[in-house]
């Protein structure tokens, strides 16, 4: 019994080491001053949440557990729980600079994930927190341009032809990123920026399935700094999918017409063959009768 | 020689005598009967629950859809494939000993047969919708072939009792003054006139033996098919390829029990042991070794091939037989039903009439239960984890109606028995002359 308490003591000992190792190995990491006080240039609203949690779910849960459920993967120094308080407690920008840096054992996501796909993430994130408040830019003086986009599809090269226009003139260095929508979600095309006649190609894969006609519905977005704009468009530039019915044809899956002839032969064959020789005994039972007089 | 051909001390006349003896509507048969109608009739009443209610009243759910009713069918079907060994099999074969008892053999055969059919009706909460398997049924499915193979059966079944019965239904018209109108009537017409011409002996022959041939790839049939229900699905237990056979030779060790059954029943009830012998009941004792050891050849195929390769579903299945919650069930069955009869049934002494009938009462009873084995476990067992569901469904065990209504399933059958056996001569008794005069003149 001592020895089981001396050994629970060092137990305890130990985790409240753990314990205060971890938040300091936590609140030691401190984002540069600038990239603090970074703010989104996006306003955080469903959409982004929404993105943001795919992406989350893709990329962060199997550390960070699912936010608000403290179920996060027990390593040293702890991910935390991103819902969780001290979580919370950081700057949009801060967040923000440590999913694009990482550091240790925090991956850096810089070269997986846009600015604005960083900024989903911290959207979705912040979304735990009731008492957030979005602390937006000063505005006063800047001036946004609304995007207008084309979208074309160059069979030749297999390439989707993004324009990008703002009251008419084309926007140079415009970050844009096709997806091609789908029943649960959305698959990512490409990404490329506009050239200095506001032009962005995507290349899109050949083989891609459409519909009966070929299309798909694309979705492609545009950003720069503080300009945002999404276009959906259905396009023919996928290959034609033919839809079979999955009972189609002679199969021992199909309906009973069309079930496989050499079924349909073995099992009526087999059955008027037996009847018909029932009915030739049946019937002939009247010789029986007719033979009983002695020839 | 044997004793079982060997009945040169009795006349014609005295044969005639006592095969025909059982042939009148006697105290003891009214008593029977009357028992028999009553029980049915209280088994009926649940009948009418059960159709009033739906099958509600059951102890069915949607994971065990197939309960006792089922195995109850497959039972029944199993049973009346002796009528395919003893009478075509044997018959062909000209083994002699068979003949006294193959229509004891045929008339076991057609009640367990026509039975059959009325217990898939038993198992449809709506009776009224059996007509659409024959209006939307698909020729792919095996409920389909079941269907076309067991009315088949059933026919043939039945035109092998009548056919080969033609000189006795004449001898009971000629013989038998004191039964009631009706009764002389129908011998008359069934009869066709049977005026023991050579002519008709040889149609007989003709139609016979044509029967004898066609019922073998029937009656094989009607048991695979059967086994084809459960083995054409992918489920642990089911999907094995040996089920055919596997049942077929399990309908054998049923058949034959059930038959060995019948025969001491009509031997001491019809005062038949000049004609139904203790060397047939050895006889039969000797087939029933035969077919058991068939049986227990294919039960250790089915245990042991899935049991080594043990893929996760199979294992599971395999190990709730033999150690998990069906095991009392599997050993009460292998052991006492199976393997412990027939290692006693290899003493002489223990085919003597009466210990063969009360082991292949045990028998009988180990394969009914056999077949409840087979069919419930593996549907307890889905791929997909019973979940969310209410607790009841867990489990299976039959309620009262279904008791009653699987008991009034037997009752019909003994009744079917009783009637016909009551109408005909039970031993064919041209054949026995036959088999005398041949002897006589040897």
């Amino acid at each position: 019994m001592k020895n089981n308490k001396g050994y629970h003591i060092i137990i305890l000992f130990c985790l409240c080491f753990l314990a205060v190792a971890n938040v300091n190995a936590q609140s030691d990491w401190q984002a540069p001053a600038e990239e603090n006080e970074k703010l989104s240039p996006f306003l955080f609203d469903d959409d982004m949440v929404l993105e943001g949690r795919i992406a989350y779910e893709n990329s962060c849960t199997s550390c960070h557990g699912t936010p608000g459920q403290d179920d996060f993967t027990p390593m040293s120094p702890p991910p935390g729980d991103p819902a969780a308080e001290q979580f919370q407690a950081q700057s949009d920008g801060s967040m923000f600079y440590k999913i694009k840096m990482g550091r240790g054992t925090m991956p850096k996501f810089e070269d997986a994930f846009a600015d604005d796909e960083l900024w989903n993430i911290v959207a979705y994130i912040r979304s735990f927190n009731e008492d957030y408040k979005q602390e937006l830019p000063n505005m006063e003086g800047v001036v946004i341009p609304e995007y207008a986009m084309s979208l074309s599809f160059d069979e030749n090269v297999d390439k989707l032809v993004v324009k990008v226009f703002a009251e008419e003139l084309p926007q140079p260095e415009v970050s844009v990123s096709a997806y091609v929508m789908g029943t649960f979600g959305k698959h990512l095309l490409g990404k490329a920026q506009t050239n200095e006649l506001g032009i962005a190609y995507v290349d899109v894969d050949p083989t891609l399935p459409g519909d009966e006609e070929g299309k798909v519905n694309v979705m492609v977005k545009a950003t720069k700094e503080f300009a945002r704009a999404k276009v959906e468009k259905h396009m023919v530039m996928a290959k034609p999918t033919e839809r079979h019915s999955a009972i189609e044809g002679r199969h021992i899956w199909s309906t009973d017409r069309m079930a496989p002839i050499w079924l349909k032969i073995t099992f009526f064959v087999s059955v008027f063959g037996v009847w018909f020789a029932l009915l030739f005994i049946v019937f002939g039972l009247r010789n029986i009768k007719k033979a009983r007089e002695e020839a | 020689m044997n004793e079982t051909i060997a009945k040169g001390h009795l006349s014609e006349e005295q044969i005639d005598k006592d095969l025909l003896k059982n042939v009148n509507w006697g105290g003891k048969f009214k008593l029977w009967m009357g028992f028999l109608t009553v029980s049915l009739i209280i088994c009926l009443y649940y009948y009418y629950q059960q159709l009033q209610n739906g099958l509600g009243v059951t102890g069915l759910h949607d994971y065990v859809s197939w309960g006792i009713y089922i195995s109850n069918f497959v039972f029944f079907v199993a049973t009346s494939l002796i009528g395919m060994l003893v009478s075509s099999v044997l018959g062909m074969m000209k083994v002699e000993w068979v003949r006294p008892v193959a229509r004891i053999a045929e008339l076991v055969a057609l009640a367990f047969a026509m039975v059959a059919g009325l217990i898939i009706i038993t198992d449809m909460g709506r009776p009224d919708r059996l007509l659409n398997v024959f209006i939307h049924g698909r020729v792919q499915s095996p409920i389909v072939w079941d269907i076309a193979v067991v009315v088949t059966y059933v026919v043939i079944s039945g035109l092998l009792l009548y056919i080969p019965m033609l000189p006795d239904i004449a001898l009971c018209r000629d013989k038998l003054n004191n039964v009631p109108k009706w009764q002389q009537k129908m011998y008359r017409s069934l009869s066709l006139g049977w005026n023991n011409t050579a002519k008709q002996f040889r149609l007989m022959n003709r139609y016979t033996r044509m029967l004898l041939i066609l019922i073998i790839p029937i009656a094989l049939s009607i048991h695979t098919v059967t086994s084809w229900l459960f083995a054409m699905t992918l489920r642990s237990g089911w999907d094995s390829p040996i089920f055919g056979p596997y049942f077929v030779s399990g309908a054998f060790v049923a058949g034959c029990a059930a038959v060995i059954i019948a025969m001491f029943f009509f031997r001491n009830n019809y005062k038949l042991k000049e004609y139904i012998t203790a060397d047939h009941f050895d006889r039969m004792g000797k087939l029933l070794v035969l077919v058991a050891l068939v049986y227990v050849y294919f039960n250790i195929n089915e245990i042991i091939v899935p049991g080594y390769k043990a893929n996760t579903a199979d294992a599971k299945h395999v190990h709730e037989m033999l150690y998990g919650h069906d095991s009392v069930m599997f050993w009460l069955v292998q052991l006492g039903g199976l393997v412990i009869p027939f290692l006693l049934i290899l003493f002489k002494p223990m085919r003597k009439p009466l210990p063969l009938t009360i082991i292949a009462v045990v028998i009988l009873a180990g394969a009914w239960f056999k077949r409840v084995l087979i069919v419930v476990p593996t549907q307890l067992a889905p791929y997909y984890p019973i979940q969310n569901v209410p607790e009841g469904w867990t489990g299976y065990s039959p309620t009262t109606p279904e008791v009653a209504i699987t008991v009034a399933s037997f009752i019909l059958v003994v009744m079917i028995i009783t009637v016909l056996a009551k109408l005909f001569p039970v031993v064919p008794i041209w054949e026995v002359k036959e088999d005398m005069n041949h002897k006589n003149n040897k």
